[in-house]
């Protein structure tokens, strides 16, 4: 209100006339004097010349993050996505717990740049970011399976940032049993393959599309889905037929459906463990994972090579889902004081409580350790790398230049 | 639950609710000034407050703030015909129309009263709706979707005002926008010449802007005095209820149109305002009107806008699918709170649903109540010139075209969208479809491919859902051909309009439709042809998935074009063309030679004279190259600096605004852009100098 308000005042403060005849009659006189107009322009860009060289400096201090607090600094949090998903959920209560527990508090500023699906802002972190701990980028899948897939656009690389925290999520596969699924033997040899809604094979879908593979499912994938929500909707109209859903939406949009009978679980992708193994979700202990459904359907282990990409891609998209980093010139001091306090806030019991439907059931990793282990899940080898690439262009038609 | 819906209204007796309540609606009504801030600006800037609140409190304040933001983004779209949404747009046709007579006050009342009214129905919907919607969702499959998205595009080229061809044409230019960037089905970029930032897709902040509201300053700020004489309503704010409450039935209709709509996850919120439009035209008797100001036009379409967003929480809430970012960012929230979207959320948290169907009531009458007291305020705006107010409106709507990309590439992308708007409103085509075609143009092409794969064959077109679209996409096009048909053989003139309406030049707007049958509309019509032949060259070179919808755009896309190069072609030798030409150098010799001009062609003469068509194009080329310099700047030393050399230049010689009021204007200007990015969730973009 006050916006345009303003901007009529400004126009009529010396205005003889009334603005309700009609007519706004400061424009009657013709150009102003040309010395005078020349003088205000020349006054406007001496103010706008002030403002460019001194303007930064003056509203911008350097940071003082190196000396046992944060006190005085704002911390900008860089979201490479849209406003209200999940990520962008997730990253703006974490941060805004863990700010809060920072010493000297800094306020926080979380930044969304939802360019190229999260290449965009990702890059513009990894070449604009001070190295003083007050810019923290927050990474997702989808800005890692790009940087895993090698894609052109990505100019970040994760082994040159460090991370504060890391939290996982994990997904159950599941099928709508008039599809004809009771359960994991009704995945192959089948008459009709069963369909798969996706958004994209080179989203989050991979790692699902990789346990298919693995697995030998008789699966057949539409892809251009908007989102899981979707897909879930279009499995109760009988548009679909398998499809996956991540923990936290598991409850509220396929335990109904399980209850009534109208979908069956079939497995669960599973989490690494700390020995690189695969192990059960421990949010759904009852679930098998694909290691195990592999092992009933076929009575031995799955082949060696294939088990290692699916646990590679695992490990980056799911058990290190989401995380919050740094770069890499960061001082040790004031990266450790947020790590420190990200790691006290993890074993915090109310913190557990109130957060316990954002974080989806994984506690928040911020050990000591992190760096090393996340370090190991993000430094990809090339055969993982081939095999995924050859999956797509083979069943996909998908070519990553 | 008549016991939940009471004790949650018991709960908003409580004080500090209502204050929460009160925080949100005024933070939505400023922000939803500002055109481009939108639902997103106003949960953006709260959510961060709502950390740490009761559940309650939180939902009170986000609540008030989405439930009035359609109520007060009316404002620019009526007063400036810069339309910051989809929605506003539709508003816009006959809302800026009827404030360009002079009525503005007229219509503002009109569209708050609407809005009012929109967000209670919306609020009784949701309650009502709440059992209904899991089913009703369910039968909604991809076809049904497929074909609501082509009866929106279709609803809008056949609706605006113009002939069809050049609706038509204008709704597939728009789609082809829409498809730049990546492909929904295949992940693969089209049209974005390699560029990251087009892979993203045009922001529809910046289309809606730039082909609006730039397209309107550019053409308008010629005007150096109000040449309108405004019609004051007699009585005040009683005669607007009066108006308002014989529009009664319209204000139900489009209502339950939003409400139904909004449920549709992806689709509904655009589709739902073009249908309540769609409906009010086809269901009057007297269509004449309809695109200059008939008060039908705004009442239902206002009102299905506001009830939108109440439907829209359905199937966020219900099937945790959000119909936009805001309701995403509201989803975002509850999660924070261990509150999960599903049907169980009825069951398990009926109390907050009810704070929220009464928090959406409260706020909806309060929002547009306060709006409504101020039309005389606001109206008051129509009386600046615009050449005055142009330099702030532009500084302003760049702005909000920033917010939503970050990116100064949107901008330029505005500008040259503004450049095509003025020619488009020049020549006379219809710019709504063309936003509209921008907007569905990826959910169509994704239900079209959805369709298409899940379906085997042409099954899905015998479904129920599908043929009652097709039917009221069908029904009025035969409809009308039949009364054509009757009408040449001799019968009485109902009112129906005809594909050669010519615009009425007593709207008061001088530029639109004054280049038609000139050898510029024969050019857009050429240069679309262009565009639609280039798109089809390049489409060739996607996978056969991606360049489906492509080609089909492409291709309806020359038909219609080619149809409307021969349509201007066999138009031209009528028209008496270059009879005797003005000099220019009088018609830009000073302002009273200018406003006698604008006075004698817009009353006098309906046919334009060359010269001024001259001096409209010498003024719109100015005004968009200060634009070009106005970015150049920005991009170099940042957009405070370039805004405080960029106005005061402006406001003296272009506006020729006192010395006094160019420098108070400009520091008033400066001062609200250095205090934005603390009040609201607002970046300034930075040179690269800075």
């Amino acid at each position: 209100m006050t916006l345009y308000t303003d901007e009529v005042d400004a126009t009529t403060p010396d205005d003889p006339t009334p603005p309700e005849d009609g007519s706004a009659t400061a424009t009657d006189a013709g150009p102003p004097r040309a010395r005078t107009a020349a003088a205000v322009v020349a006054g406007f860009t001496a103010l706008a010349v002030g403002v460019t060289a001194f303007g930064g400096g003056l509203l911008d201090p350097p940071a003082s993050t190196t000396d046992g607090d944060y006190a005085g600094e704002t911390v900008e949090m860089m979201i490479p996505l849209a406003e209200g998903g999940g990520t962008d959920t997730w990253a703006r209560f974490v941060a805004a717990e863990l700010t809060g527990a920072v010493p000297g508090q800094p306020g926080l500023a979380p930044v969304n740049d939802d360019g190229g699906e999260g290449i965009v802002g990702t890059n513009h972190f990894m070449t604009s970011a001070r190295p003083d701990g007050t810019e923290w980028l927050v990474s997702t899948a989808s800005t890692v399976v790009p940087y895993l897939l090698e894609m052109d656009a990505v100019r970040y690389d994760f082994t040159e940032l460090r991370p504060i925290l890391a939290n996982g999520t994990g997904a159950v596969v599941y099928a709508r049993t008039a599809a004809g699924v009771d359960g994991v033997a009704d995945l192959v040899d089948r008459d009709r393959p069963l369909v798969f809604g996706g958004i994209a094979a080179t989203s989050l879908d991979l790692t699902t599309l990789l346990a298919f593979d693995l697995l030998g499912a008789d699966v057949e994938s539409t892809f251009g889905f908007e989102g899981r929500g979707p897909v879930n909707l279009a499995l109760q109209r009988g548009e679909v037929d398998i499809d996956y859903q991540t923990t936290s939406s598991y409850g509220p949009a396929v335990q109904p459906l399980v209850d009534d009978g109208t979908a069956v679980p079939l497995f669960s992708l599973g989490q690494v463990d700390e020995d690189g193994e695969i192990v059960r979700d421990p949010n759904f202990p009852k679930v098998p994972t694909v290691v195990e459904v592999y092992e009933e359907l076929n009575g031995e282990l799955p082949p060696a090579d294939a088990l290692e990409t699916y646990t590679a891609i695992l490990a980056l998209t799911y058990t290190f889902q989401k995380a919050l980093w740094v770069p890499e010139d960061t001082p040790d001091e004031a990266l450790e004081l947020v790590r420190d306090e990200a790691e006290q806030l993890s074993v915090d019991p109310s913190f557990e409580e109130s957060a316990a439907e954002v974080l989806g059931g994984y506690p928040l990793d911020a050990a000591p350790d992190l760096p090393e282990r996340i370090g190991a899940a993000y430094q990809v080898d090339a055969e993982v790398r081939e095999d995924v690439l050859e999956l797509l262009e083979r069943d996909y038609d998908i070519t990553i230049d | 639950m008549t016991d939940a819906a009471f004790s949650a209204l018991a709960s908003l007796a409580d004080p500090s609710l209502l204050i929460m309540l009160a925080i949100g609606v005024v933070a939505g009504l400023v922000i939803g000034l500002i055109p481009g801030l939108g639902g997103t600006g106003a949960v953006a800037i709260l959510l961060p407050v709502t950390f740490g609140m009761e559940p309650e409190a939180a939902l009170a304040m986000l609540i008030g703030a989405l439930a009035v933001v359609h109520t007060s983004d009316t404002v620019a779209a009526v007063l400036l015909g810069a339309p910051g949404s989809a929605s506003a747009s539709v508003t816009m046709l006959d809302g800026y129309s009827m404030a360009r007579k002079g009525q503005a006050k007229r219509a503002l009342s009109l569209a708050f009263l609407s809005s009012m009214a929109g967000g209670l129905i919306g609020a009784l919907g949701l309650t009502i709706a709440i059992p209904l919607a899991r089913p009703m969702v369910l039968s909604f499959g991809s076809p049904e979707l497929f074909m609501l998205t082509i009866l929106g595009v279709s609803l809008a080229a056949v609706l605006s005002r113009g002939n069809v061809v050049k609706g038509l044409t204008a709704g597939l230019l728009g789609l082809l926008l829409g498809l730049v960037g990546t492909s929904p089905t295949t992940a693969e970029e089209r049209f974005s010449f390699g560029s990251l930032f087009l892979s993203d897709g045009m922001s529809l902040v910046a289309v809606a802007l730039g082909v609006f509201g730039l397209a309107e300053i550019a053409s308008r700020v010629g005007q150096r005095r109000i040449t309108e004489k405004p019609v004051e309503l007699s009585g005040g704010w009683g005669a607007g209820i009066r108006e308002w409450l014989t529009h009664w039935s319209q204000v139900i209709r489009g209502a339950l149109i939003g409400i139904w709509a909004g449920v549709l996850p992806g689709v509904g919120a655009t589709a739902g305002t073009w249908l309540a439009y769609g409906q009010a035209v086809a269901t009057a008797k007297d269509k004449r009107k309809f695109g200059k100001g008939d008060p039908r036009g705004i009442v239902g379409p206002e009102s299905a806008n506001n009830s939108v967003e109440a439907g829209d929480l359905i199937p966020t809430f219900l099937f945790g699918i959000p119909g936009g970012v805001p309701s995403a960012m509201l989803l975002g929230m509850l999660l924070t709170y261990g509150i999960q979207p599903g049907p169980a959320i009825v069951t398990e948290h009926l109390d907050l649903m009810y704070l929220i169907v009464w928090a959406f009531a409260i706020a909806s009458v309060a929002g547009a109540f306060f709006c409504f007291l101020l039309t005389g305020q606001l109206a008051r705006l129509t009386k600046v010139p615009f050449a005055v107010l142009g330099p702030g409106l532009l500084v302003i709507m760049l702005l909000g075209a920033f917010q939503e990309g970050g990116q100064l590439g949107d901008l330029w992308i505005m500008v040259a969208l503004g450049v095509v708007g003025f020619f488009l409103k020049a020549t006379g085509m219809p710019r709504a479809p063309m936003l509209i075609g921008f907007v569905l143009a990826i959910p169509m092409e994704r239900y079209y491919y959805l369709t298409a794969n899940l379906y085997d064959g042409f099954g899905w077109m015998t479904r129920p859902g599908v043929m009652i679209f097709a039917a009221v996409l069908i029904v009025p096009i035969l409809w009308s051909l039949l009364k054509k048909l009757r009408r040449t053989a001799g019968q009485v003139d109902d009112g129906h309009r005809d594909e050669h309406d010519e615009p009425d030049t007593s709207a008061g707007d001088e530029l639109e439709g004054s280049f038609a049958g000139t050898r510029w509309s024969l050019g857009v019509a050429v240069t679309a042809v262009v565009v639609f032949a280039g798109a089809l060259w390049l489409s060739s070179s996607f996978s056969d998935e991606a360049q489906l919808m492509p080609r089909l755009v492409a291709i309806g896309g020359l038909v219609m074009a080619g149809l409307l190069v021969a349509q201007e072609l066999r138009s031209r030798p009528r028209r008496p063309r270059g009879a005797d030409p003005v000099p220019m150098d009088d018609a830009l010799s000073g302002s009273s030679g200018s406003s006698t001009m604008v006075a004698t062609r817009s009353r006098t003469e309906p046919a334009v004279e060359p010269a001024t068509r001259r001096r409209d194009l010498v003024i719109a080329a100015r005004t968009f190259g200060a634009m070009a310099v106005f970015l150049v700047l920005v991009g170099l030393v940042g957009y405070v600096a370039a805004t405080l050399v960029f106005v005061p230049v402006f406001l003296m010689y272009a506006a020729w605004t006192r010395p006094r009021t160019a420098i108070v204007y400009t520091l008033v200007l400066a001062a609200m852009l250095l205090a934005l990015p603390s009040l609201l969730p607002v970046d300034l973009p930075m040179g690269v100098l800075q």
